[in-house]
């Protein structure tokens, strides 16, 4: 076993943005361990995903198969037992996903390996292995050794800066096999109306509302101002929690990292689950009615005041200056 | 329908980071005077779905924890909030355990409970925020799981409807018991014990189990925590000023536009 192997990650059929910061994470830490750098796509149809996915790979394994989409853990085990048996890695890095969340930590107990999810360091010291990640919300961090034949490894996208250009060496395709019926079954997907085109996760401008909206009466306040200034509409978990809108607009721990420009934290009070989802934005704003709230913290500008008195002004100067 | 849950006792996840302190080994946080440790938020709702299920169908909830005697005092909270019967498993030797051991440790014991129809676990624990013990413990048992569940929408006989969290909305999963499920918060809102419950938590015995009554061997970790380290925030947000929220807003509006973002 000797080499790290990249897993990179697909979205409606696009290269996930993802893929090329584990590259880069796999890259430096090959090279810390002296080790050859592998990568790995499961989906499928894969053509053009891999050539995007060009992160200095000596071999880019494809694991394809029309069973692969929409996902479920079972195939995806699978693909990813395929293609880490071509590899026969000693290090495997995949991105922190809802998916990798489910089907990585099965794999783990299954090949009987040691396991790190959420990484947002990696280090080789000799030939050991050891990862730094947030405990505790996002307060703590913790250091760990990870120990077995092959080390997995999630790490959190955002963290590492994405690099493109460097060439694959040999790209070796798989067909997956579908694996037999299971007792898990998908039956359909439904997917929530988004509320503005961008993926939160890509976006370069978001207006976050949290409980201090005080309902979901007031959420078209989010939306005004994400609206007035070209961004999209985040939210902190009690939000999504109590159904104000769905979950796919939460930042933070449980929910999504985001990287934006620009975040407009307004009425959430910043606790430590909801900063480690911000952690990697550039200015963030806090609007809050208690100057102590710990958004403050993070912020780099803050408005004390309320919500209701504050975004109005805002939306109709922003909308003035944007012309 | 008999359902084991699975229950970590945590430090209380809305300490401010400003407010931890390790202890001196580095290892582990020791929280502040007078804030007690709390159940797992997702482990709340975890019990909470088994109570509703428990309610609806019938059958019997056990409550499972492994950690040192104080987590007596989430076992107990667990059967005041409604499960039937609690068990602790409070080796020293497991405490400290990596995933691996903690969820063959868990699995072994709901072997030696006789087995049961749903194991609902949380989706991650909010102190390691590891994601990990309820997958081994699946593989262990051999049972089908689903992560992260934000709904179960029916039970016909012995097959569970839920849904899945994704990105963009959901996936409908059918899911064959015995299954093990890992909950979301989105699922319910966790009740409060009654006063009835929590009399019945202070008269309920709560079994106390080492290694060797759930037949576990000694095992080398695959993870090691080498120590910990306390994140220090230091910006202070510059404050917009203004006369009224109208104004602040508007200088908002400025500052961001002179700078670019928007
Ligand atoms: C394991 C775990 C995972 C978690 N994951 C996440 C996660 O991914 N994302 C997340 O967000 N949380 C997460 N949480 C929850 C987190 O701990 C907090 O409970 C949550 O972030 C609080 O949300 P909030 O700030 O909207 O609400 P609150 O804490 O209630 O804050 C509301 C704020 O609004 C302000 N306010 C009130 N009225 C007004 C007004 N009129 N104008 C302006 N401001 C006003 C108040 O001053 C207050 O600061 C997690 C918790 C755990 C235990
Ligand atoms: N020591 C423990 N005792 C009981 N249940 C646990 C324990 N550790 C983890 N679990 C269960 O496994 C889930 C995931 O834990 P973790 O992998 O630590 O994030 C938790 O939500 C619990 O339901």
């Amino acid at each position: 076993m000797a080499g790290v192997l990249v897993f990179g990650d697909t979205v409606g059929g696009a290269l996930a943005p993802a893929s090329l910061e584990m590259a880069v994470a796999g890259a430096a830490l090959a090279q810390a361990l002296n080790e050859p750098l592998t990568g790995a796509l499961i989906g499928d149809d894969l053509a053009a995903v891999a050539a995007e996915f060009n992160g200095g790979f000596a071999t880019l394994h494809l694991i394809e198969g029309k069973h692969l989409r929409p996902y479920t853990a079972r195939s995806a085990i699978a693909a990813a037992k395929a293609a880490i048996d071509a590899a026969a890695p000693s290090v495997v890095l995949f991105p922190h996903t809802l998916e990798t969340r489910e089907w990585v930590p099965r794999l783990a107990a299954m090949l009987d390996t040691g396991l790190v999810m959420d990484c947002t360091a990696l280090n080789a010291e000799g030939s050991d292995l050891v990862v730094s990640k947030p405990v505790y919300g996002g307060g703590v961090t913790a250091q760990y050794v990870v120990r077995g034949n092959i080390r997995l490894v999630t790490v959190r996208t955002g963290v590492f800066e994405a690099r493109a250009g460097a060439a694959t060496g040999a790209v070796n395709k798989i067909a997956a096999v579908e694996p037999a019926a299971g007792r898990v079954t998908l039956i359909d997907e439904a997917k929530a109306a988004a509320a503005s085109g961008v993926r939160l996760k890509d976006a370069k401008v978001i207006v976050s509302g949290g409980r201090g909206l005080g309902g979901p009466a007031n959420w078209h306040y989010i939306e005004e101002t994400a609206a007035a200034i070209g961004g999209a509409v985040g939210c902190s978990r009690p939000v999504a929690d109590s159904g104000w809108v769905s979950s796919a607009h939460q930042v933070g721990l449980s929910g999504t990292s985001v990287k934006p420009d620009l975040y407009i934290a307004v009425g959430i009070s910043g606790a430590v689950q909801h900063l480690a989802g911000i952690s990697n934005s550039s200015t963030v704003v806090a609007i809050n009615l208690d100057g102590d709230a710990d958004m403050f913290t993070r912020a780099n500008y803050g408005v004390v005041g309320d919500y209701k008195d504050v975004l109005p002004g805002f939306i109709e100067r922003a909308k003035q200056l944007r012309g | 329908m008999n359902i084991i849950v699975t229950v970590k006792q945590v430090a209380d996840p809305n300490i401010p980071p400003a407010h931890i302190q390790l202890d001196p080994d580095g290892k582990r946080i020791i929280s502040p005077f007078g804030v007690p440790p709390v159940i797992n938020g997702y482990d709340a709702n975890a019990l909470e779905e088994a109570i509703r299920l428990k309610e609806k169908h019938g059958g019997k909830i056990t409550a499972v924890c492994l950690g040192d005697d104080s987590s007596r005092e989430s076992l107990k909270y667990a059967v005041a909030m409604g499960a039937d019967t609690a068990i602790l498993i409070n080796d020293p030797d497991l405490v400290n355990g990596d995933s691996a051991t903690v969820g063959r440790a868990l699995a072994a014991a709901i072997k030696k409970i006789g087995g049961c129809d749903l194991v609902l676990c949380g989706r991650q624990a909010s102190d390691t925020d590891g994601g990990q013990v309820l997958h081994w413990i699946a593989e262990a048992l051999d049972l089908p799981t689903v992560v992260p569940v934000t709904k179960i929408e029916a039970v016909e006989g012995q097959q569970l409807t839920v849904h899945r969290l994704i990105e963009d909305g959901y996936q409908r999963i059918k899911v064959e018991l015995p299954a093990l499920l890992g909950v979301s918060s989105e699922i319910n809102e966790a009740r409060h014990p009654s006063v009835r419950g929590t009399m019945a938590a202070g008269r309920a015995m709560i079994a106390g189990w080492k290694a060797a009554d759930i037949g576990l061997a000694a095992q080398t970790p695959k993870v090691e925590l080498r120590e910990l380290q306390i994140q220090v925030r230091t910006t202070k947000a510059e404050l917009i000023p203004g006369s009224t929220g109208a104004a602040q807003g508007a200088a908002l509006a400025d500052k961001l536009h002179e700078l670019g973002l928007i």
